[in-house]
């Protein structure tokens, strides 16, 4: 049970350390090597069932530290940049995504995930590549965050929408509303115990926190609703309480099981299973194409500048984690197949655009002037 | 000049500052510890940033607020009127690279030079009179007592200035 972790992990690290090397992100290069090393490749490093508990973690811990950030008083001082900016993305991306999966030839119900899993930008890849490209100072690297913040809202209605497509849709929809309620006002009552216990010094506010992600798995279990929704839910309410010191606690949870969870979709991805290559291509390059213009009406809208939004095409070009994400909850091995090489694709452009991100501006501005 | 700060989820906070001469100022605290610097000049010309770890940053800001840690180190003599042939030197020193992992008693520094180290500063935290065991660390500010001839030679023999 323990061969397929520590291969993949043994794996990882060498990547890991490869990707750093040549400051590429990190995550397309998990996901490459596993498909090489699993089962679409060679064929030495396959999925058992050590590694599903782990993926199943790696997946909700990611879930459970973004719904930490989704704190109701962190959206409402963001102001109309954040409904505006979002607005746009979503009404861009998601239905060109669709559309395009549609004419590729899927049904209805893998095309509505397909074109989500297309809409959604890599948070983890954008905030990076701000990062260490060192745009932080920009008014853009603003819009970027709080967009991010606002896929991951709609990340929520998605996972929502998902888990009503079977029949009984009101019950399911009524029970996750309750659930999350719940969540919220026993957090509220709680919030001064809480606030106690994870300002201890002992070892209690870790093992409490890694606690939260599994038992809100069990409660979603009994009640047969998404156990992604419930960890995001537990993040969010949670985050009433000291959300900085559980997005520390929860960090190295997240960080080692999401890296087995990249590497293990990859290697349990069949590639013959998606698309074939050349239609891969194309929902790329419409990927690509689709942040752009949503970018740029972004970067009029909201920067009044063309150039602005440039700047933040650069960064969310990269599609990553909830993509993955939103493909392994489908379970369908059809959209993991054409995920995966289309994440691949377009976190390598984006990296290529986040390091440009400045000389495609100054291209761009040379050309408007006349 | 004007003052903005704003938190950006999943980053840090961002503190943004325009001076009279409209230049902007953006200094980033990223949660993970590391602080970004950004300088934009009001017009023309590429803005510049800078990577700072916390200590850098706590000396970038003690030259700037002028305090006692100064990158050009400062001192003061101390006559006293009842002890008039007395004059006592204090002087502060940033520990560089030729003394870090290097204890106050393997370099023999009152041995040598006759003057004391009698604090420390190591990131906000004070030690007084350290010990003979007591090893330096890069960006130590130290707090160092004696006649001025024998701060000469501590900073010859210790700092190799």
């Amino acid at each position: 049970m323990m061969q397929g972790i520590g291969a993949g992990l043994a794996i990882c690290v060498g990547v890991a350390l490869l990707a750093r090397k040549f400051s590429f992100p990190a995550i397309p290069c998990y996901i490459l090597a596993g498909l090489i090393a699993g089962r679409s490749g060679l064929s030495i490093v396959l999925p058992d069932p050590g590694t599903e508990l782990l993926t199943r973690l790696g997946l909700l811990f990611l879930l459970f530290s973004m719904g930490l950030a989704l704190t109701p008083a962190r959206i409402r001082s963001s102001g109309s940049v954040f409904a505006g900016s979002g607005a746009i993305d979503l009404a861009v991306n998601l239905p060109l995504g669709i559309g395009a999966s549609l004419l590729l030839g899927f049904g209805f119900a893998e095309a509505l995930l397909l074109g989500s899993a297309l809409y959604i930008t890599s948070s983890a890849m954008a905030l990076a590549s701000l990062i260490e490209n060192r745009r932080l100072a920009l008014r853009e690297s603003e819009t970027v965050v709080w967009l991010m913040i606002f896929e991951d809202l709609v990340l929520v209605v998605i996972i929502a929408i998902l888990a009503t497509s079977g029949g009984g849709a009101a019950i399911t929809l009524a029970l996750m509303a309750g659930v999350i309620a719940a969540f919220f006002i026993a957090c509220h009552i709680l919030k001064k115990p809480l606030q106690r216990l994870l300002s201890r010094d002992d070892d209690l506010p870790l093992v409490f926190t890694f606690a939260v992600v599994p038992v809100a798995a069990v409660i979603a279990d009994i009640l047969a609703i998404p156990e992604t929704l419930t960890a995001i839910g537990a993040g969010a309410a949670l985050a009433m309480t000291q959300p900085r010191d559980l997005e520390r606690l929860a960090k190295p949870f997240r960080d080692v099981f999401i890296v087995v969870f990249f590497f293990f979709f990859g290697a349990g991805i069949e590639l013959a299973a998606g698309l074939p290559l050349a239609a891969v291509a194309i929902l790329a390059a419409v990927a690509v194409g689709s942040k752009l213009i949503s970018g740029l009406l972004i970067g009029t809208a909201i920067h009044r500048s063309p150039s602005a939004g440039l700047e933040i095409w650069s960064h969310t070009t990269a599609r990553g984690e909830f993509s993955i994400a939103l493909a392994a909850i489908s379970g369908s091995a059809m959209v993991s197949g054409t995920v995966a090489p289309v994440v691949i694709v377009t976190a390598f452009a984006g990296a290529v655009l986040g390091k440009n991100a400045a000389a495609i501006r100054r291209r761009f501005a040379a050309r408007n002037v006349p | 000049m004007q003052f903005r700060s704003v938190d950006l989820p999943s980053i840090g906070t961002k503190y943004e500052l325009e001076t009279e001469t409209r230049d902007t100022l953006a200094i980033i605290y990223q949660q993970s510890g590391a602080i970004q610097v950004y300088i934009t000049p009001a017009e023309g010309g590429e803005g510049c940033s800078a990577s700072l770890k916390d200590v850098e940053a706590r000396r970038l800001g003690n030259i700037l607020t002028g305090a006692i840690m100064e990158a050009e180190p400062e001192g003061i003599e101390i006559a006293f009127s009842a002890l008039e042939d007395l004059r006592i030197s204090v002087h502060t020193y940033i520990v560089g690279n030729s003394a870090v992992g290097c204890c106050i008693g393997d370099l023999q520094i009152r041995k040598k030079t006759g003057a004391t180290v009698v604090a420390v500063s190591r990131k906000g935290r004070n030690t007084i009179n350290p010990g003979p065991g007591f090893v330096f660390e890069e960006g130590d500010a130290l707090v160092v007592i004696g006649e001025a001839e024998q701060l000469k030679e501590f900073e010859q023999v210790v700092l190799g200035r």
